[in-house]
């Protein structure tokens, strides 16, 4: 599996996107930083910022985005130059391909949030609207962490549907569909999609004041929504890769 | 130039692109719907009868059309190279400069449909819900908002559909561009000024979403033009290089 992921990221190597989309990690610690010092406030706690910056738009927009996009990228160029059956012929397992796939887009996910942790530092502490404290970092980093590794697990579906498609327009719809439905659906029931369960597990304990949840916080609810789809989507893709010659 | 029309729509008859963006313009009203029935201080704001479609023209707009219709368009400007079908067309000979153009007015007229049809699917919904609360001139106000954004928005992201065949097949980039240009209206939208200048933004002021004098509505649809006129330039410059590129090659 090791050299599968290593093969994967020899692949992704070539691709300057990748890096430009990890730019957009800067774009919520960007704008919260702009929307404190439209209200001119200073001395302000560390989670309010990091509400803004991290644990709001980028969880359930952004980073969704991003890995779908990633997911699409991974699968399409395969797709396209009909790759696929010199692959099974190497042999390379279908459950292996699909977690390598799986693997690059965890580590993505995790160096995406990495940098949206450093970037909210940056913007909160340099311009002086938050106190450099390392509890309040290591706070930031758990959370950042924890985001990364549900995320990716939550963006399973997406990459079933784009290890089944040929083309990359369904799965770039689906995406955009499937971040949209994440935050739409979080306010009516948190249980029914892997986004909206992230938030729960990210919010458990009150640890994000200020964010309100419509239902009682149950992790190991939120935990076997999010690994029924991962299931599901595991299962899907599997299926329609072993039809596939 | 009518056969160019033609043609383009031909070739996406055959693509299920068409269809995909029905059924996602469906389903985000149906996301919208279920969205609606929370109650915030025991007020459930599906409930009142105007809310849906203007909700709905919203959150579609700063989250998911701009990318969509960004999509589109780049999808039909990169098939070309992507395909090798480029070749056989610069030897009928088709002018690209008109190719492209065809392709703009498509997405353009694409990007009115989509949003009537997401105006057919919230007027349905708000009829089936409360048909006494509708008035006609709601909902002509509200037609009237729907093609006007379908238009601006357009508008908005011609420049970035321009740029596609810079950027040669990194329609990813497009995309990834319009979701975040999109997504920026939000925060735009805090600061008036900001809001009568950024073009996502500045579409919501044209097509009276929100009340805005004449003068802003004036800046607003100057900088949605704007975008219209960088988009020209951008294609514009495209055919001229490509032309010096051909040139060459028959010197060589």
């Amino acid at each position: 599996m090791l050299k599968l992921v290593r093969i994967e990221f020899t692949k992704l190597r070539r691709k300057k996107l990748l890096w430009l989309m990890l730019l957009s990690a800067f774009i919520m610690p960007f704008f919260a930083f702009l929307y404190f010092c439209y209200f001119g406030e200073t001395g302000i706690e560390p989670v309010a910022f990091y509400k803004w910056s991290a644990f709001g738009f980028t969880m359930f927009i952004i980073l969704p985005f991003v890995l779908g996009m990633l997911c699409t990228i991974l699968m399409y160029n395969e797709q396209r130059f009909d790759m696929l059956k010199q692959l099974w012929i190497v042999p390379v397992s279908r459950l292996g391909y699909f977690f390598s796939k799986f693997f690059v887009v965890l580590i993505y996910s995790v160096c995406f949030m990495l940098i949206t942790a450093i970037a909210s530092v940056l913007f909160s502490v340099l311009p002086g609207y938050v106190v450099f404290e390392w509890d309040s970092i290591f706070f930031l980093l758990k959370k950042c962490l924890e985001i990364a590794l549900f995320t990716a697990f939550a963006m399973l579906p997406v990459l079933a549907i784009a290890a089944v498609q040929k083309s990359y327009i369904m799965s770039v719809c689906v995406t955009l569909i499937y971040a949209f439905a994440g935050f739409f659906m979080t306010p009516i029931n948190m249980y029914i999609h892997p986004l909206s369960c992230v938030s729960v597990i990210i919010a458990r304990n009150g640890d994000i004041p200020g964010l309100t949840l419509p239902q009682t916080v149950h992790i190991p609810m939120a935990l076997l929504c999010i690994f029924l789809w991962s299931f599901a989507a595991t299962l899907f893709a599997m299926v329609i890769l072993s039809r596939r010659k | 130039m009518q056969i160019l029309l033609w043609a383009e729509c031909q070739k996406l008859r055959r693509s299920n692109i068409l269809m995909l963006n029905a059924f996602a313009i469906i389903f985000i009203a149906v996301i919208v719907l279920i969205g609606g029935k929370t109650t915030v201080n025991g007020v459930d704001f599906s409930e009142s009868s105007g809310w849906y479609m203007a909700t709905t023209l919203t959150w579609a707009t700063m989250f998911v059309l701009p990318a969509m219709i960004a999509l589109l368009g780049s999808y039909m400007i990169c098939r070309e190279d992507q395909d090798d079908t480029a070749k056989s067309l610069h030897l009928i000979p088709v002018s690209k400069a008109k190719l492209t153009a065809a392709k703009m007015i498509v997405t353009f007229v694409f990007s009115i449909l989509i949003y009537l049809l997401l105006f057919i699917t919230t007027f349905s919904a708000e009829a089936v819900l409360h048909f006494s609360g509708l008035s006609v001139k709601m909902v002509l106000r509200s037609l009237k908002m729907y093609l006007l954004e379908g238009a601006g928005v357009f508008l908005a992201v011609s420049p970035i559909i321009a740029i596609v065949p810079y950027m040669k097949k990194s329609y990813w980039l497009a995309m990834l561009l319009a979701e975040i240009y999109s997504f920026a209206g939000l925060f735009m939208s805090m600061s008036n000024t900001l809001k009568t200048f950024y073009p996502i933004t500045a579409v919501f002021g044209v097509s009276g979403y929100y009340e805005a004098s004449i003068q802003n509505r004036i800046c607003s649809a100057g900088v949605l033009l704007l975008c219209a006129c960088l988009a020209i330039i951008l294609l514009i410059r495209l055919n001229s290089s490509q032309k010096g590129k051909i040139h060459d090659e028959e010197t060589i």
